[in-house]
């Protein structure tokens, strides 16, 4: 998977470039709105990650650009603005989807993917972790063929863990990317206890592997043996 | 204008003029009015003298030479007001009061006297002339009626020159605090005030202007400072949230370190939260939400209820909803959903294990009801930015504030009360 980021602060860049860089995702960068249009003009990605304030030019300015050089690349605007009307606006001019700064690296992965999973959507929507199977669209989970009964939650947990594999997820990056917009509100992430210990039964039930451990009891890891 | 403040003794500036005109007044007739009966008085005394001498020196001039002691009684006969009368010995003038009993009017008359010596064919007779005074207590009367007309008469146009003065040369003023009356910092956006000629009005109206002037601006620029602040710090947290999320995925970390790495972490997380709040905050005081639309307060609950729920159920608790009547406002959409979301979150996050949730909706109110402390929850400072009523707690203290932002930028009304172990904050819309 090739990704593009236009960002124009360097530490930012480099952790998503960290984070991203052991999951077989090969990542470009692009600090300025020239830098960035060069780019896409030259070549295709998978997805773009785009900020809106650049030196030398609004982020808008590359969607209008991708549009008129008709390309299909996915975009995910991240920007510290997070006004309704920013948003509206780029979703209006293209962009897929919209996370706002300060975001955690894991959310920023799982969107990446679900991005690319839309964009290369032939029919199904399948994502594959060895004997477990989640179809995104009709949000049915097999195990080893079968299907088990997940609940709307319990599947996008599961989604974000395996999106996220071999990653340590802290309590408060699964709470948050379970409770989306409300997140800014929790005082306490709890609530994720009684999610994962159903989402651990259930898997155990049907045979599936132990994949998912608790890290020094803090955090949560999706292992691939 | 109707007296604005809640005195019960306060008093208008001209009233209290007014009175003070009043009192002098009346102190200046008292004082006059009978000064001015005794020297009516007296003028009048002396004028009732001069004609008794006139008709004295015209008798002495006319009369006199002719008058022969036999005619005398024929004269008295004919002249009542003027006699010969037997001599009383005095051969001076003498002038003095006297009542006479009027026949006609059945009543004692006052007169003025002048007795003086008159010699008719070398024997003394005295002349006495009489002229009809009025009564004293007629004079008096005429006195104290005639001033206290001019009393009521000086009142009445002290009354109408004063409201004259209220209604067109004090009009500034009043407008002017009117408008005062009418100013709220995070409200108001300019103060025109009428233009009036009077130099302390003209004063006092520049002295408003700069004032507000001054202190609209230093508002502004602390809202400014504090949008611009939560803003410019969003970078440096992302910054240091990525480096922390990537610390925390080294191989090589040993339980100690990643806890702290994850202590870090959560800290960060409630620095952006904290500053997420004050940028809603500010974004609200500087009226970022305008736009408004219908919005139905059960539909936004009923679209989070699942969140809520999960929520609830992790401390177990039950969450009851009462909705009789659809309340619909409307309002900026995501400020009633904030306000709601925030209102329904704090009953979950200020709840005991195993509590209680109710939310009321009726016509015009949506009541949260949740168990917690089992007492009162101290009112004044509560929706004061960063006031927690329990300063260890995770929550940031900007959840109430956000919602008394919202409840006021509607001119909504918010509400706390507690009641058996209920807390409970009402919103009427």
């Amino acid at each position: 998977m090739k990704i593009l980021i236009i960002e124009d602060e360097p530490e930012i860049l480099e952790s998503i470039f960290t984070y991203l860089k052991t999951n077989e995702i090969h990542c470009e960068s692009a600090n300025s709105f020239e830098n960035a249009y060069e780019k896409i003009m030259l070549y295709n990605y998978d997805c773009i990650l785009l900020d809106l304030m650049l030196p030398d030019g609004d982020g808008f300015s590359i969607l209008k650009e991708l549009k008129k050089l008709n390309k299909s690349d996915g975009v995910i605007i991240i920007s510290a603005k997070e006004t309704l009307e920013t948003k509206i606006e780029g979703f209006t001019l293209g962009a897929d989807d919209y996370l706002t700064k300060p975001f955690h690296l894991s959310e920023l992965l799982v969107r990446i993917q679900a991005l690319v999973r839309r964009k290369q959507f032939n029919g199904s929507n399948i994502v594959k972790f060895n004997e477990i199977e989640i179809d995104t669209i009709s949000k049915v989970v097999k195990v080893n063929g079968s299907k088990i009964d997940f609940t709307k939650t319990e599947i996008d947990l599961l989604l974000f863990l395996i999106g996220n594999k071999d990653k340590i997820l802290s309590k408060g990056a699964i709470a948050e990317h379970l409770s989306g917009d409300m997140a800014d509100m929790l005082d306490n992430h709890d609530f994720i206890y009684a999610h994962i210990k159903n989402l651990k039964k259930k898997l155990k039930e049907t045979g599936a592997s132990d994949y998912l451990k608790s890290v020094y009891g803090t955090g949560y890891k999706w292992e691939v043996e | 204008m109707e007296q604005a403040t809640n005195g019960k003794l306060n008093k208008k500036l001209l009233q209290k003029i007014l009175n003070f005109y009043f009192i002098y007044a009346l102190i200046t007739l008292i004082v006059v009015g009978p000064i001015f009966y005794l020297v009516s008085n007296k003028l009048y005394e002396e004028e009732a003298d001069e004609d008794l001498h006139v008709l004295k020196e015209q008798f002495h001039a006319f009369t006199k030479d002719e008058l022969t002691i036999e005619e005398i009684d024929q004269w008295n006969k004919y002249n009542r007001d003027v006699k010969i009368e037997k001599f009383t010995g005095n051969l001076k003038d003498s002038l003095f009061n006297h009542s006479y009993y009027d026949a006609l009017n059945k009543d004692n008359e006052p007169f003025r006297v002048i007795n003086s010596p008159l010699k008719i064919e070398d024997k003394w007779f005295t002349f006495s002339a009489r002229i009809n005074m009025v009564e004293k207590e007629n004079l008096i009367g005429s006195t104290v009626i005639l001033f206290i007309s001019l009393l009521l008469l000086l009142f009445l146009g002290f009354f109408i020159i004063t409201k004259i003065i209220s209604s067109k040369l004090w009009l500034p003023f009043y407008k002017a605090l009117e408008k005062l009356e009418q100013f709220e910092i995070d409200k108001t956006t300019s103060v025109k005030l009428i233009e009036n000629t009077t130099e302390e009005f003209d004063r006092l109206n520049k002295v408003i202007i700069k004032l507000i002037n001054k202190n609209s601006s230093i508002y502004n620029s602390q809202k400014e400072f504090i949008e611009n602040a939560a803003h410019e710090l969003q970078t440096p947290i992302a910054i240091f949230k990525g480096k922390i999320e990537n610390i925390l995925q080294r191989k090589d970390l040993n339980e100690e370190q990643f806890k702290i790495i994850d202590d870090l972490n959560n800290t960060t997380s409630r620095l952006v939260k904290l500053n997420k709040n004050l940028l809603v905050l500010s974004k609200i005081e500087s009226n970022s939400y305008t736009e408004k639309q219908q919005v139905d307060v059960y539909d936004i609950i009923h679209n989070q209820i699942s969140f809520f729920n999960e929520q609830a159920k992790s401390k177990d608790i039950d969450i009851i909803i009462n909705c009789n009547e659809k309340v619909i406002v409307n309002a900026n959409p995501f400020l009633v959903e904030t306000l709601i979301n925030n209102l329904f979150i704090n009953t979950i996050n200020h709840n005991i294990n195993g509590g209680q949730i109710n939310v009321t909706i009726t016509s015009k109110k949506i009541l949260f009801s949740n168990t917690g402390v089992l007492m009162p929850l101290k009112t004044e400072k509560m929706f004061e930015r960063f006031s927690k009523s329990n300063p260890s707690s995770k929550g940031n203290g900007l959840g109430l504030s956000i919602i008394k932002k919202i409840v006021d930028a509607n001119n909504w009304s918010i509400k706390y009360s507690f009641d058996e172990s209920l807390h409970s904050f009402e919103v009427t819309f």
